[in-house]
């Protein structure tokens, strides 16, 4: 469905991406892994022919440079930040991108249900929520029933539970016999949605592997609450950030992503820097996506 | 390298079961014509230059009370003055605004992800705000076309059909120079930075130049109306008073040499020049914005 | 040349030819203007010839004293050949006629009537068609009443005059209708009385050249290229004429050129391109000029005048919206005559003072400085930028620095704060205002019901019937 080659993005003296390759086949799903600036984004921006690159990528045989517009029709898109005209209502919203795909008023509609979001068409979208703004994203990209979707970081807005809800469409998409293309920072997605993940770095591809070769079960990733003294959070995140380690600041606590078989490390981390750790938890996937 | 499915599902499904025939400039134009109607600074400007368009037209008869040709030629003079200073602002910021407003909210990135060109984006954009202009406008017209009807009769009523077609046009010609900023700056403070700059140039700057020009070097009028002409603004006001007057003579020596020498032919000549400063501006804004290697 | 000439003979032709039918049903057949000539031939000097109706065609000359009545019932048609009646001697008075077809040489001047011999009494009479009005070269004491005189629609260049007086002093020219001729001109001759004429679509509507003493009164003057224009003629008085929409392309309502003693007097000046234009008058150092109770307004110029202009006595005008004011042709200024006598000045309807104690008289001096007008006094040029918001911001720029203000070109020291006639305003509507109100109400209608059209949203359908299975979000 997409095939790319030797795509190489600058950005004036910066390169974004260094001449990358990959296929995606029908019915696949792959995941772009890597940490921020690794030319993720990039990439996908890229293989949808937003803006110029060299190298070639077409979709469904169609080169998006020459035909974007044709190629694009292929590919429904979710992108990262959810950028929208605030002051539109949804429902002229979902019809605007309607129109761009030549979908009727009927076909809005139907996407609006699919996402759970009809009755809400009188609503500016300034007054949707996080996750409703994320599931009008999902019904735009999901508009006209392309047969690819392109996610770049589709659930890096989202709590918990909505993160949950994302996961589980895609994966039905996924079982539906859409060919998924996402960027992801959070490996139990890509470890539940990606066949396959191409790990970036520096903007060049550095791994195509499957997620169990990337993560094997021993080293997976758990995602631990620490609980601290008032006030250390910023700087207890600062310290653990440095030393090379994934970390969410929340109201409940400090959470940091580590493998399986180093969850001691953090701690010790925090305790060189003279941060006290007052207590800490190991969060099991299923259960805090359950809650 | 894998082969390529090609046969398969060559359509995404749901296209051919609820298909709509909008294209996608009407699309955008209709987004972005809903977008400025309710926008703060659209309907402040409408209202801005309703309340003065209807002033002006009471003013410039309420001193004499008088009928007839005077009150219809100081109404279109005063309305004039109006126009020129704020039509051009009104569509230069609208224009300035349009693109760069989008790629700031990041909106753009978004809309240049969905199956359209880049083109089609621009064109639907300036479609959408030249109809809202000169929307806007036309209610500041017709407000002070009533108050006319009211108190001097169906004078001019030709000069001021003219008046209001080549204003439209006028906002045309702004509008695209607005979006030619746009496209050129990356953000929507410095694209309104440059309009304000741009009005700022077109409304005073470049005529006190020409004069300070024709006093210096005593530019003959030749060579001050072909320079002066080229200003759209110098030509939407010639084009106003030539089909007021059926001659420039009242801009003087200048205006006398223009209404000699191309006679019939001078208001086709003004509407052509308004015509280019349409075209012109917003063709290089479609190239250089499909060139861009950036969003 | 020829080939303008035929077409216009050709047209004459077909003219006469209808307009004899027309007669023919009702009058005489076509005659010779040998019959009237016969008629002149057999009277006594000083008679008078009822000339029977109906259609002469020729010229006639008459060389007898004499009066000849055509009783409005008569036409001469001098099928384009020369003038149509030459009176060579005084004493002769021509009443009733319609006079039509006259040649149209330029060396010649073929005329309707032309009188070489005073005093003669032309009245009543119709001219159409004919190169020259009526031509009194000379004929002093002559008496020009009630007449219309139609010129050919020529180019103003090529029209001959509607009505010419050359060395024809004390005459009397009043009531006549003159349309589309070059002017009416008056040509050495004094002490006219000019009352009641009106002149429209053509060139100068009053022309005085080295013409003196004259009373000028109640005259209409309307669309042509230049109102009334003095040269060289002084001790003039102009009272109560209407000079409306004269837009040449000098465009004066009243132009004086080199004129002493002349008083302009409660004469209505509207929209003309310049209302009034002074130039080198009075020209005598010790002459004078009075211009009084005059209704200025909508001209695009009020009075212009060249600088040095002086002696001149301006006051209890009304200058009304005129798009310049006063100004001056050239650098200058107009301080040697007296915009205000006696406490009394003008009225100016840009006047920006105010009258505390309401005794109509502003309490400051109007002196009007316009950095733009004096940069178009030094370079007519920037006149193009007129009614350019560049020339706004010049001004404001002026005002914001007094060092940059120009000197005022003139200063009225008792500016009047209420019009001193109120009959300023003529009604010219004659149009209907019914298609103003359908633009208007068409452009409102568009712009909203266009805006609705295009802003309109319908609502989504109901998805009743969907599939749960097709939903994403259980």
């Amino acid at each position: 469905m997409i095939n790319a080659s030797h795509v190489t993005k600058k950005f004036g003296s910066v390169i974004a991406v260094d001449d990358l390759s990959f296929t995606l086949d029908k019915g696949e799903s792959i995941a772009l892994w890597g940490s921020n600036g690794a030319g993720k984004t990039t990439l996908i921006r890229s293989v949808l022919g937003i803006f110029p690159s060299t190298g070639t990528v077409s979709i469904h045989g169609i080169n998006v440079r020459s035909q974007g517009k044709k190629a694009r029709s292929f590919v429904g898109y979710v992108p990262q930040e959810l950028a929208f005209h605030d002051d539109a209502k949804l429902g002229s919203s979902i019809m605007f991108f309607a129109n761009l795909r030549k979908v009727n008023s009927k076909g809005a509609a139907i996407a609006l249900a699919k996402v759970g979001l009809q009755g809400h068409e009188k609503k500016r979208l300034r007054d949707l929520s996080g996750g409703m703004k994320q599931r009008l994203a999902l019904a735009i990209a999901l508009i006209a029933d392309p047969p690819i979707i392109v996610l770049d970081e589709p659930t890096s807005n989202l709590d918990a539970s909505g993160r949950g809800e994302v996961i589980d469409t895609l994966c039905q998409l996924r079982d539906d016999g859409k060919t998924l293309l996402f960027a992801s920072h959070r490996p139990d997605e890509v470890l539940s949605l990606a066949g396959r993940v191409l790990v970036m770095e520096k903007g060049k591809l550095i791994k195509d592997v499957t997620p169990q070769e990337l993560w094997p079960t021993e080293s997976r990733i758990q995602t631990m609450r620490l609980y601290l003294s008032m006030g250390t959070e910023e700087s207890a995140a600062t310290v653990l950030r440095e030393a090379g380690h994934a970390v969410n600041l929340n109201g409940q606590g400090l959470c940091v992503s580590v493998p399986r078989n180093r969850k001691a490390e953090p701690v010790s981390v925090l305790a060189r820097a003279e941060i006290e750790v007052r207590d800490f938890e190991i969060l099991d996937e299923v259960q805090e996506d359950s809650k | 390298m894998t082969t390529l499915p090609i046969k398969t599902s060559p359509q995404p499904a749901a296209i051919g079961t609820h298909l709509s025939k909008v294209s996608s400039v009407i699309a955008f134009a209709r987004r972005e014509f809903r977008d400025a109607v309710s926008s703060r600074w659209f309907i402040l400007y409408t209202v801005a230059f309703t309340v003065l368009a209807v002033a002006v037209s009471f003013m410039s008869l309420a001193g004499s009370g008088s009928h007839g040709f005077a009150g219809f030629g100081r109404t279109t003079a005063g309305l004039l003055n109006l126009i020129m200073l704020v039509v051009p602002l009104m569509a230069l910021i609208a224009g300035a605004g349009s693109i760069a407003g989008e790629r700031e909210r990041g909106t753009l990135l978004y809309l240049l992800a969905q199956p359209i060109s880049r083109t089609e984006l621009l064109l639907g954009k300036y479609i959408g705000l030249a109809i809202a202009l000169c929307c806007s406008m036309c209610i500041g017209f017709g407000l002070s076309a009533g108050v006319l009807a009211w108190r001097v009769g169906g004078v001019g009523i030709s000069a001021f059909v003219m008046l209001v077609l080549f204003t439209c046009l006028l906002a045309l010609a702004m509008l695209s120079v607005g979006m030619l900023l746009s496209v050129l700056s990356r953000r929507s403070g410095v694209a309104t930075g440059l309009g304000l700059f741009a009005w700022l140039i077109l409304v005073f700057l470049s005529d006190l130049g020409l004069m300070a020009g024709t006093i210096l070097f005593k530019l003959r009028v030749q060579e001050v109306f072909a320079i002066g002409v080229m200003n759209p603004l110098q030509a939407f006001k010639m084009a106003v008073i030539v089909n007021m007057n059926a001659s420039l003579d009242v801009l003087g020596p200048v205006g006398m040499y223009a209404s000699q020498t191309f006679g019939g032919m001078l208001p086709w000549i003004l509407a052509l020049v308004l015509g280019t400063w349409t075209i012109v501006p917003l063709a290089i804004a479609v190239l250089i914005f499909s060139k861009r290697g950036s969003v | 040349m020829f080939r303008l000439q035929f077409i216009a003979s050709l047209c004459v032709l077909l003219a006469v030819v209808f307009g004899v039918q027309a007669q023919e049903s009702h009058q005489s057949p076509r005659q010779s203007t040998d019959e009237i000539a016969k008629l002149i031939e057999l009277a006594e000097p000083g008679s008078t010839i009822v000339v029977p109706a109906g259609f002469y065609e020729g010229n006639l000359q008459i060389n007898k004293p004499i009066v000849l009545d055509g009783q409005n019932l008569v036409t001469i048609d001098a099928l384009g050949k020369g003038s149509v009646i030459e009176i060579m001697v005084g004493d002769v008075t021509l009443r009733g006629f319609t006079i039509r077809g006259s040649g149209l040489t330029i060396d010649q001047e073929p005329a309707g009537v032309r009188a070489v011999a005073g005093p003669v009494i032309i009245e009543n009479n119709h001219f159409e068609d004919v190169y020259f009005g009526i031509d009194l070269r000379p004929a002093a004491d002559s008496v020009i009443r009630n007449n219309t005189v139609i010129g050919m629609k020529h180019k103003l260049g090529r029209r001959g005059d509607g009505i010419r007086l050359w060395w024809s002093p004390n005459s009397i020219i009043e009531d006549n209708t003159i349309d589309a001729v070059r002017d009416m001109v008056f040509w050495y001759s004094e002490d006219l009385s000019v009352a009641r004429n009106r002149v429209t679509n053509s060139r100068y509507g009053l022309h005085f050249m080295y013409s003196h003493n004259t009373i000028l009164a109640d005259n209409e003057l309307i669309e042509n290229s230049v109102g009334i224009y003095l040269m060289y003629s002084n001790n003039i008085t102009l009272i109560g004429n209407s000079i409306i929409n004269n837009r040449g392309s000098s465009g004066y309502g009243i132009g004086l050129k080199d004129c002493d003693a002349i008083t302009i007097k409660n004469n209505a000046l509207l929209a003309n391109r310049v209302g009034m234009y002074i130039d080198n008058s009075p020209s005598s150092i010790d002459s004078w000029g009075i211009i009084t109770g005059n209704k200025i307004a909508f001209n695009e110029i009020g009075l212009l005048s060249t600088p040095i202009t002086h002696d001149n006595v301006i006051t209890n005008n009304a200058f009304v919206e005129n798009e310049e004011q006063v100004t001056v042709h050239g650098r200058g200024q107009l301080m040697l005559n007296d915009f205000s006598k006696d406490g009394i000045g003008n009225f100016w309807s840009s006047y920006s003072g105010f009258d505390k104690d309401n005794d109509g008289v502003g309490d400051f001096p109007h002196e009007p400085r316009s950095l733009f007008r004096s940069l178009l006094a030094r370079q007519p040029n920037l006149r193009i930028f007129l009614h350019s918001p560049a020339q706004q911001a010049i001004e404001l720029t002026a005002r914001a620095f007094p060092e940059l203000s120009p000197e005022p070109i003139f200063i009225d020291a008792s500016p009047l704060t209420r019009p001193p006639t109120l009959d300023l305003f003529v009604s010219t509507q004659t149009q209907s205002r019914f298609p103003m109100i359908v633009f208007s109400v068409g452009l409102l209608a568009i712009s909203c019901f266009g805006g609705w059209l295009v802003a309109r949203q319908k609502p989504l359908p109901k998805i009743t019937d969907t599939d749960p299975s097709q939903r994403a979000f259980v």
